[in-house]
């Protein structure tokens, strides 16, 4: 039987390409480091890379040896038992353990780049390495990094093409940084002008292993962000009470990558009372961190598609599970999930800072049409009748609503019609006094103020749609966030908490309505197309003569590369232009020789006309006609083509002699 | 290229499926990387020209250019090669503009396969050489020569075909046969004729051992700082025609044909006279005097033009390796190879291996 080998291949004899890869690696673990905060593994892999390409060129024609084959093949199954461990137990941090992974991998195979595929392979490996720190970047300055990696891929098919044909690694250098900047500009320009796919993942998208803390008995925890008094043993509000509202910062809580822009949903509340809103039904469905399709309630009937959500979170937050809804699918890294009886999902705890989770939602077709067209025949089974109790809500506010929906024929337009009201007649404001004691918080909003937060629509809102026999109900979760519509990306802070109303349609099911004023009434299903970046029109106003200082400015500390490179071309250029221009041989001047041209030079200087650079000195003698020149002129020529230059006390002699004549003439 | 196109697909699909936005980038970056190197292909293909030439020579063992006398040498056309030579073929690419690359050459110089390549064409050119040991007599050719450009990643690879052309013409190797003649009773047929024999001058040479010292021209002498002689039209036979195998067996019969012949009309011109070359079938050679139209015609021999012309056989030498030809009218006869010869002809019968 014949043994399989892999051809040789010519690559691996190229000290260029070995150097393209492993600079290309490099960059994948600065990623790592920079946006993964995951300092040992990433520069302990360079290190080790680095010694592995040495060592692999130097003995790159010699047999391998069984031994060496063996330990890396042991160092191999380390690494995997490292991965294993790190994600499970979490036993060296459990940071970014399929990264450092990947890391070690690379680093142990370049001990042993004997095929070309082990080469391209360090490649591949590194662009999964970015492409795992570009889940976690959230600003333009990674766009850096990933260019220098496509730099070296290039110089990598370069060296490796080069090595192919049997030249040197020598390429005309203008037309190539010419066709390098069309590339990167040009593809930067593919990038904002063409729309983004967006697509289901046949996977998670983000696979962190689950940490195994499971649920536990209830307990206290500290406050947060929302509106809340009480919460659960994750920290989720089990309750939203009209009467207290807390401050909020600007801090992110989040960062958002979403193929669309949406409403994150968080928790539900269908029960009021006395100006606090709390949950009917308790009842739980644990699952597995992942969540198919299969294991989630059928897609809505009218649906767009899907798009993708990857979020990670940078402060503590409740175990809830923020998300557009309905969804489709969810991986969270967590021991388990559990599921509401309103579809959110919670975690065990807290999420904390640095958890990434990641969900793919529907688009459901919520189109003012397709909402209108739903007529309400069938019968909304509600066991408990929370979602129609409006409670105590008083008769003139049940007779404003009937008054303001007087004329509407079909339940989308009664609902518009009240939201539509409700932003129209009422100001939104964060700068509100208390609710005064025993006086009811919506009646005091609707009739007293008339001005309230986003709490405070809602709930009007709901309850007057209850008083008119539309199911409705209180949600809260975060509003979209800056978005950024060329990175497809959302800064979700403190301040973009809200809450909004979700109303029942027939044939739709729940859908979400702000009545907040400043949003469009549908403005949580406000979904743009397939086509996330459709909305690259968004982009054209910040295209003034400020942007690029404040995308210079928005660098931060990467905003001393581009400045520093700019800094280094001009540089660059201004060496080269006087290089060109002062081709002179660098050789040691002759006595008498720098001394003898300062004194012509002052001639010509006295003379007012310089001599021209293809005039000979003779001709510039015969030129100006002066007997300053005579003397000199000889000297000159001797020096500069027969290499006799005059002693420097001749030339001192000379110059006396010039400074004679010239003040005779003078 | 299809490793960029998949990595591409690929970007796209993770992008997509992932919502990172900068799989987009890296695809968008890879979509404008493709187009740019196609770009730049087009542009590297199209200012490259192939130029090829012989650099530099080496006389090999036996070469005659040692043994040829100066004044003849300064007569000889540039760069003059002998079978047995090594030369030095020049091969580069010139470029229009600015400097271009990558760009690599194929093809053939004479029998030998010839592959080279560089990552740079500088605006001056590029050149490389390659070593012919030794040559074989006739057309040193460059066939089926092809320019091979690309972009600097190899993405789009191009071929363009060049003309076949002549780098040299590699002459038949000679020797003076007058020494090795056996047969001296053909030496009356044939006589060699001296300078300052008949009353014509044609012409000065060189001064030999044995040439008359009133036929020195000292004026063209003290010119060229060496003793010259003038040179009359000889008396008696001038003229030697010299009559090839018009289809010899095979390439090394012909080679010893063409050294034979080269010899032959050596040794007639050297005395003075004048040669005449023939092989049935083709146009004889029109340079009676001319030593290097006489080579050219024989390094190209048997590949000669075709015409109806004779010559006079009556002074005629036969050099062939077809009996038939012996029994044509020749006054002296060379057969080359083993061939039977039937019936009464005299002739000196000779192997392929040179010196004779």
């Amino acid at each position: 039987m014949r043994r399989l080998r892999l051809p040789a291949s010519p690559i691996e004899q190229s000290v260029e390409a070995r150097a393209f890869v492993f600079s290309a690696f490099a960059v994948a673990a600065l990623a790592i480091v920079l946006y993964g905060v995951d300092y040992v593994v990433p520069i302990v892999g360079v290190v080790a890379s680095a010694a592995g390409h040495v060592v692999s060129y130097r003995e790159r024609n010699l047999r391998r040896g069984f031994w060496r084959q063996a330990l890396l093949a042991a160092l191999i199954f380390g690494a995997l038992f490292y991965v294993i461990a790190d994600s499970s137990l979490a036993l060296f941090g459990g940071t970014l353990p399929q990264a450092n992974f990947a890391i070690l991998l690379v680093a142990i195979t370049s001990f042993d780049l004997k095929t070309r595929r082990n080469c391209y392979s360090s490649l591949w490996i590194s662009l999964a390495i970015v492409y795992l720190a570009a889940v976690y970047a959230w600003d333009y300055e990674f766009a850096i990094l990933l260019a220098l990696w496509l730099l070296y891929l290039v110089g990598f098919w370069i060296a490796s093409h080069l090595r192919r044909i049997d030249a040197g690694v020598r390429v005309p250098a203008r037309a190539m940084a010419l066709m390098l900047g069309a590339a990167l500009v040009g593809g930067m320009v593919l990038f904002v002008v063409l729309p983004q796919p967006a697509g289901a993942p046949i996977s998670p998208v983000v696979i962190s292993l689950p940490n195994f803390t499971s649920f536990k008995g209830d307990m206290e925890s500290a406050a947060l962000p929302l509106v809340q008094l009480t919460g659960d043993s994750t920290g989720a509000t089990t309750s939203v009470d009209l009467h207290f509202r807390g401050r909020l910062g600007t801090a992110p809580v989040m960062y958002v990558r979403t193929g669309a822009p949406a409403y994150w949903r968080g928790l539900v509340f269908d029960v009021y009372r006395n100006g606090v809103w709390t949950a009917s039904d308790h009842f739980y469905r644990q699952t597995e961190p992942y969540v198919p399709p299969r294991l989630l309630p059928q897609p809505p009937g009218h649906n767009l598609g899907t798009f993708v959500q990857t979020f990670h979170v940078l402060r503590p937050l409740p175990g809830v599970i923020y998300a557009a809804y309905p969804l489709q699918s969810l991986y969270a890294p967590v021991a388990a999930l559990r599921e509401d009886a309103y579809g959110t999902f919670h975690t065990p705890d807290q999420l904390r800072p640095g958890v990434t989770y990641s969900a793919v939602s529907y688009i459901p077709d919520l189109s003012p049409q397709s909402l209108r067209a739903d007529e309400n025949e069938a019968v909304f089974e509600d066991p408990n009748g929370a979602n129609l109790d409006y409670g105590s809500l008083s008769q003139p506010a049940r007779a404003l609503a009937a008054d303001v929906v007087t004329g509407t024929t079909n339940e989308f337009d009664t609902v518009l019609a009240l939201t539509r009201y409700l932003q129209r007649r009422y100001t939104y404001t964060l700068d509100l006094s208390p609710v005064p004691s025993r006086r009811d918080p919506v009646d005091w909003f609707l009739f007293d103020v008339k001005r309230g937060y986003c709490e405070q629509f809602a709930t009007a809102e709901a309850l007057m749609l209850r008083s008119l026999n539309i199911p409705a109900r209180l949600v809260t979760g975060y509003s979209t966030g800056d978005y950024d519509p060329i990175l497809n990306q959302a800064v979700v802070r403190e301040r973009d908490a809200h809450a909004w109303v979700e109303v029942w349609f027939p044939n739709h099911g729940w859908v979400p309505v702000d009545p907040t004023p400043g949003v469009s009434a549908l403005a949580a299903t406000r979904f743009p197309s397939h086509w996330a970046a459709g909305g690259v029109a968004h982009l054209i106003p910040h295209l003034t003569v400020s942007a690029p200082a404040a995308a210079l400015g928005s660098l931060g500390a990467f905003g001393v590369i581009p400045a520093g490179i700019a800094i280094a071309a001009i540089l660059v250029v201004a060496y080269a232009w006087l290089r060109r221009r002062m081709r002179l041989p660098r050789r040691k001047a002759e006595p008498g020789e720098s001394e003898l041209l300062r004194l012509y030079a002052r001639v010509q200087r006295k003379m007012r006309r310089r001599r021209a650079p293809p005039e000979t000195p003779l001709e510039y003698e015969e030129a100006m006609r002066s007997l300053l020149l005579k003397e000199l002129t000889q000297a000159v020529n001797e020096g500069a083509y027969a290499g006799r230059w005059p002693a420097p006390e001749r030339v001192r002699e000379m110059a006396r002699g010039v400074l004679a004549k010239s003040s005779r003439r003078l | 290229m299809p490793g960029a196109i998949t990595l591409w697909l690929l970007l796209v699909w993770y992008g997509a499926t992932s919502a990172v936005s900068w799989l987009f980038l890296l695809a968008g970056w890879m979509v404008a990387l493709i187009a740019a190197a196609a770009a730049y292909a087009l542009w590297n293909r199209a200012g490259l020209r192939l130029d090829m030439q012989v650099r530099a020579s080496t006389p090999g063992p036996d070469s005659p250019a040692a043994e040829l006398p100066e004044q003849l040498l300064r007569t000889a056309p540039a760069r003059t090669l002998f079978e047995g030579d090594g030369a030095e073929v020049e091969v580069g690419l010139e470029t229009s503009g600015a400097g271009r690359g990558p760009a690599w050459v194929a093809g053939r110089i004479g029998d030998e396969e010839v592959t080279l390549a560089t990552g740079l064409v500088p605006r001056k050119g590029w050149r490389s050489t390659h070593a012919v040991p030794s040559l074989r007599r006739g057309v040193l050719g460059a066939t089926g020569w092809t320019i091979g450009s690309s972009d600097p990643l190899g993405f789009f690879q191009g071929k363009r075909r060049c003309p076949d052309s002549e780098v040299a013409l590699v002459l038949p190797r000679f020797a003076s046969l007058a020494r090795q003649r056996l047969v001296r009773e053909l030496e009356t047929a044939v006589t060699s004729p001296r300078a300052g024999s008949g009353n014509e001058l044609f012409g000065i040479r060189e001064y030999r051992p044995g040439d008359s010292l009133r036929r020195i021209h000292w004026r063209s002498s003290a010119r060229r700082g060496e003793l010259v002689v003038r040179e009359y039209e000889p008396p008696g036979v001038q003229t030697v025609g010299i009559v090839l195998d018009p289809s010899p067996p095979n390439v090394e019969v012909a080679d010893q044909i063409a050294r034979i012949a080269a010899s032959e009309a050596w040794d007639c011109l050297r005395d003075g006279g004048r040669v005449e070359i023939w092989a049935p079938g083709f146009e004889p050679t029109d340079s009676p005097r001319d030593l290097w139209g006489l080579l050219e015609w024989l390094a190209r021999y048997p590949d000669c033009p075709p015409g109806p012309a004779a010559i006079d056989m009556s002074t005629a030498v036969a050099i062939t390796a077809d009996p038939q030809l012996l029994e044509l009218g020749a006054v002296r006869r060379w057969l080359v190879g083993d061939a039977e010869v039937e019936g009464e002809i005299e002739f000196e019968r000779v192997g392929t291996a040179w010196p004779l």
